[in-house]
């Protein structure tokens, strides 16, 4: 049996080997130390009743509005950065290595300098810890001192002053910037950030005439292409455009070749310096063409760098942005969503009228989606907002879905960006969606959503209210008030107002407007406590009325009496429709002396109507003798003070 | 705009009528509303086929919008543009001449005319526009289809010299003489050629297929996606025949992604050999830009994990059987396997001393907990052990040498 078996399986590894020819052996793969985390973690979803995982240790910490996450977030930051801090100023402290194996990171990082003496290594370690003015300092003495620095150690220190503008660097581990911004997400982030990054770059020192690294440079006997691209770089980094320019100039008279960077700097320089559209673009040209005969490859920042300058071409932009595409696929370049992010501002200007471009934002979408980007070039992470505000411009629902979807492949969520620019993004998708889709889709998103990634602002919830009233699913008002006020948005005056207006405005089904009753009540209380004891809104006469003909239409007679009474002590003055309304209430249970108070209410605030509800009650009550001679009373004052 | 559009034809077609010589004639207006129905056949000479009637229609409507977009073409897109345009302006013109072979020259001759007032009088034309719709009483479509074709139906034969005269006048006007001579001659006989009833159904078609150009006026966010698709790309309207128009835009949406090149670098230049003694700060930067700008919180606790990892701060998890394995790792297994090249002549090469140390090493092959240096040391052990009691041994007669 068993001999047989073994024949059989000879023959037919003999048949197949016949077949097969020879045998490929597998090569073998090596995994790298996360892989199994990372399948791990390709099996967790995200959980849309859950808040960031970074506020999970702690469920008292859970944020449930918007300026707590940025509170939250921002103070864990912060923790880290002081203790780090801490360590690393008292660095004595922390000389206990408990950790075994050595963990590097956990211990406090050397940030004095060791070596005393003056030495090229003493350069190279003040080069590392990257203090710009000690280094420039030993390098005087090492030259009075007549020592030779060797060129390499030369072009670091360049490239040292250059990156700092020849200032010492700032304090690391600063905490974010950007944070300060308010929740308004609906402005332009981009012009936003430029305007932040300009003024900062005003506070950073320009480029200065004859400062340490021309100096520096100056005393070179042979610069080589790595002085000048530091020199270069660091000129354009810092404003210096045309000294760019002019130092490339020397840089060629020198019988050398720039490297890529180099052009890089230059190309983001180039629009800088010339001021016709055209003549920019022909400056590109003629960079990239010297790039050419200089044969240096271009890489993808080339192509980011010109797209990037192409967006200050206006019309030039439009008709060479796709051209540099395919002439940086042609050299097997593949475009980041850098790139496309810059297409998509070369063809859509904020602000400006989108005729005939939509397809622009369809062309790019069918190269991107279903792809999976890593990180290249640091406006990787703009492309998402861009292509939402275009989306959100164009009222194109379609390809914002196709944006977000293409947000869930891969690792795209990393360039999503910051918690900020992550805010603008579900904003601006979300108040597409609210004008686009249905009530029953956008609630979808919205649980979807809110509040485990996005925290929607007053104008957002605003654009659901209407969405609410469009569909005519005011039904779910007290759901969206319990939201509303977790989203701290229950002490804004405007929104409050809206709610209630759109609550009185129908009648609905008994239950419907049960539930409205105890919604509007609690509104009342919020106008009452406000917010930390300190009443933030102030009743006014729509608000008050509203509330009362809520109340009254789920015959909350005496609530609704309660608020009636608010509207003297406040100082308002109730319209006449809504005192015939509760007339026409009270009538139903019959009070008379509700009834009379009413009318002498309506008399007390000098109402042009009093007569009428007089009339109305003599008519339709049945008045005691004493009741009868009050009224009359009543009419008689009124005409009088008419 | 449909209306405003056939009051034009109308207005041609009455006049031409007035005239009597209708066999002179017909042709030609025929060939005005193919022109302006379905500039379709003009396509051999003009690059964008559809471009011509934009211009006509809107220009009836809302001149001022059209007069941007003309501005913004090319020169060669103009002058190929205006040739088929015949303005309602312009026939007003030649109203009062009486034959139809002149109304026909003038009208072709007054398209010279109209190249220059598409530029330069446009929009003094504007408020005569108000005046237009009440000069003619509108006629039904139909019937005037009807009695289109019935005209069209007299005609037979070669064409007349007259008209090809006519042609050769219009062509005159135009950049490549020849070439639109005999285009337009061709266009003509074509006509001739087609019959009757075929027209008829054409005119028919056309008119069906026609879809109404409308500029967007910067008002195109209002349009909602699923409406009806007014061309607002500038073509005025698209020849949307059920899967043509779907294989145009198949057409047109591959088109700027393989867009043609600069050809500015030789695609094989593969320098880039860089010279480099590791990365730079600017590198440095770089990459720690691209970390700022994106999001590196983790999302979950293995995410996390994967973090530390990467510091350093964790111990790094199994992704296979030799995790922790970092002193044996460039230890071949066989010298853990095969320890007989231990047991070299400081043992006795037979005897229960080797039959001992042979099951030592059997054993210390099985032995996974041991490194080689381990092992090696603990076969040493023996070696020591038995030399020390080698005369125990010799005495027992258990060492053999």
């Amino acid at each position: 049996m068993a001999s047989s078996c073994s024949q059989a399986l000879r023959h037919h590894v003999c048949k197949s080997s016949r077949i097969l020819q020879e045998i490929v052996i597998p090569k073998k793969k090596t995994w790298s130390k996360e892989a199994v985390l990372q399948a791990l973690a390709s099996t967790v979803n995200r959980d849309p009743t859950a808040s960031d995982y970074r506020f999970q240790d702690d469920p008292y910490l859970t944020p449930k509005t918007s300026s707590e996450f940025k509170l939250f977030s921002l103070s864990q930051e912060s923790g880290r950065n002081a203790a780090k801090y801490f360590i690393s100023t008292y660095p004595k402290y922390f000389q206990k290595d408990y950790a075994q194996p050595h963990i590097p990171c956990l211990m406090p990082e050397t940030l004095e300098a060791q070596i005393e003496e003056v030495s090229e290594a003493a350069l190279i370690e003040r080069i590392q810890m990257r203090k710009v003015k000690a280094a420039v300092d030993l390098y005087d003495q090492l030259q009075q001192a007549g020592t030779p620095v060797s060129l390499d150690v030369t072009n670091q220190l360049l490239d040292l002053i250059c990156f700092y503008g020849d200032c010492d660097p700032a304090q690391e581990n600063v905490p974010e910037q950007r944070n300060e911004e308010t929740e308004d997400v609906q402005d332009e982030p981009q012009t936003k950030k430029g305007r932040a990054s300009k003024a900062s770059d005003k506070l950073k020192a320009a480029w200065k005439e004859n400062n340490n690294a021309e100096r520096i440079f100056a005393l070179l006997s042979e610069p080589n292409t790595h002085s000048y691209s530091a020199l270069i770089r660091g000129m354009v980094k810092y404003g210096a455009y045309s000294k760019a320019f002019s130092t490339y100039t020397d840089l060629l008279n020198n019988q050398l070749k720039a490297d890529v960077s180099t052009f890089n700097a230059l190309i983001t320089a180039a629009p800088e310096v010339k001021e016709k559209y055209n003549e920019k673009w022909e400056l590109i040209v003629d960079l990239l063409k010297q790039m050419a005969e200089q044969k240096v490859k271009p890489n993808l920042l080339t192509l980011n760098a010109v797209l990037k300058a192409l967006r200050r071409c206006g019309t030039v932009g439009k008709s060479q942005a796709f051209p540099v595409i395919s002439e940086m696929r042609a050299l097997s370049i593949d475009p980041s969503l850098a790139s496309y992010n810059h297409l998509l501002s070369i063809f859509y200007k904020p602000g400006a009228p989108f005729q005939g471009q939509t397809d622009i934002l369809q062309e790019v979408m069918n190269e991107v989606s279903g792809k999976s980007f890593t990180p290249q070039d640091p406006d990787d992470a703009q492309f998402f907002i861009t292509a939402v505000r275009i989306c959100l411009d164009t009222k194109d629902i379609e390809q914002a879905y196709r944006v977000h979807e293409l947000l869930g492949v891969g690792e795209n969520w990393r360039l999503l960006g910051n918690d900020f620019q992550q805010n603008i993004y579900h904003a601006r998708f979300f108040s597409l969606l609210c004008m686009m889709e249905n009530i029953d889709v956008v609630l979808k998103w919205y649980r979807d959503l809110v509040p485990s990634v996005y925290y929607p602002s007053s104008n957002v919830m605003r654009d659901l209210l209407q969405v609410l009233d469009t569909d005519n699913r005011l039904d779910l008002i007290p759901q969206i008030w319990k939201d509303l006020k977790q989203l701290g948005h229950g002490n804004r005056q405007t929104l409050v107002e809206e709610l209630l207006t759109l609550m009185a405005r129908e009648k609905q089904n008994q239950e419907v407007q049960e539930t409205f009753a105890e919604c509007a009540l609690d509104i009342k209380k919020m106008y009452d406590t406000g917010d930390r004891g300190k009443v933030m809104m102030s009743w006014t006469a729509g608000s008050l009325s509203d509330l009362v003909s809520v109340l009254l239409a789920a015959q909350r007679r005496q609530d609704a009496w309660e608020i009636l009474k608010l509207f003297k002590t406040h100082n308002r003055v109730p319209s006449e429709e809504l005192l015939d309304k509760f007339l026409t209430c009270i009538k139903e249970s019959g009070d008379v002396n509700q009834a009379l108070e009413l009318v002498q209410i309506s008399a007390g605030f000098c109402l042009p109507g009093t007569p009428k509800l007089i009339q109305r009650v003599q008519q339709e009550f049945l008045l005691s003798e004493q009741q009868k001679s009050m009224l009359s009373d009543l009419e008689i004052q009124t005409f009088n003070s008419d | 705009m449909y209306r405003r559009l056939l009051i034009n034809i109308n207005q041609v077609r009455n006049r031409l009528i007035h005239t009597h010589n209708t066999r002179l004639t017909l042709p030609s207006t025929k060939c005005k509303e193919r022109e302006s129905f379905a500039p379709v056949t003009w396509a051999p000479c003009t690059a964008r086929p559809l471009g011509t009637s934009s211009i006509s229609f809107s220009e009836n409507k809302e001149s001022s919008t059209s007069l941007s977009e003309d501005k913004g073409k090319t020169p060669e897109e103009t002058e190929l543009e205006t040739e088929p345009v015949v303005k309602p302006e312009d026939r007003k013109q030649v109203e009062t001449t009486k034959s139809g072979k002149e109304s026909l020259l003038e009208l072709l001759g007054a398209m010279k005319v109209e190249v220059t007032t598409v530029r330069k009088i446009r929009p003094s034309k504007t408020p005569r526009m108000s005046e237009r719709p009440d000069q003619e009483p509108m006629e039904s479509t139909h019937s005037m289809f009807q009695r289109a074709a019935a005209e069209g139906s007299q005609q037979h034969g070669t064409l007349n010299p007259a008209l090809v005269a006519a042609v050769s006048a219009a062509a005159s006007t135009l950049p490549n003489r020849h070439q639109a001579e005999s285009e337009l001659l061709k266009q003509l006989r074509k006509h001739e050629a087609i019959p009757d009833t075929q027209r008829r159904a054409d005119i028919g078609h056309i008119i069906s297929d026609m879809k109404v150009g409308k500029r967007p006026n910067g008002r195109s966010n209002v349009r909602p996606t699923s409406q009806i698709r007014f061309d607002d790309d500038g073509k005025g309207y698209t020849q949307d025949r059920g899967i043509t128009s779907e294989l145009d835009g198949v057409r047109r949406r591959k088109s700027p992604f393989t867009s043609k090149r600069l050809n500015l670098f030789a695609a094989a230049a593969e320098q880039d050999a860089l010279s480099d003694l590791g990365p730079t700060l600017w590198d440095i930067d770089l990459v720690n830009q691209i970390v700022q700008a994106t999001n590196q919180m983790p999302r979950n606790g293995f995410e996390e994990m994967i973090q530390w990892t990467k510091e350093g701060r964790l111990w790094q998890y199994p992704i296979n059987n030799e995790a922790g394995l970092e002193e044996e790792a460039s230890v071949p297994f066989h010298e853990h396997v095969f320890l007989e090249k231990h047991l070299d002549e400081s043992f006795p090469q037979q005897g229960p001393v080797r039959h001992f140390m042979e099951l030592v090493i059997t054993g210390l092959a099985k032995n996974h907990h041991l490194t080689v240096q381990q092992k090696k040391e603990h076969i040493d052990w023996f070696r020591d052990y038995f030399r020390q009691k080698e005369d125990v041994l010799k005495e027992a007669e258990a060492y053999l040498n």
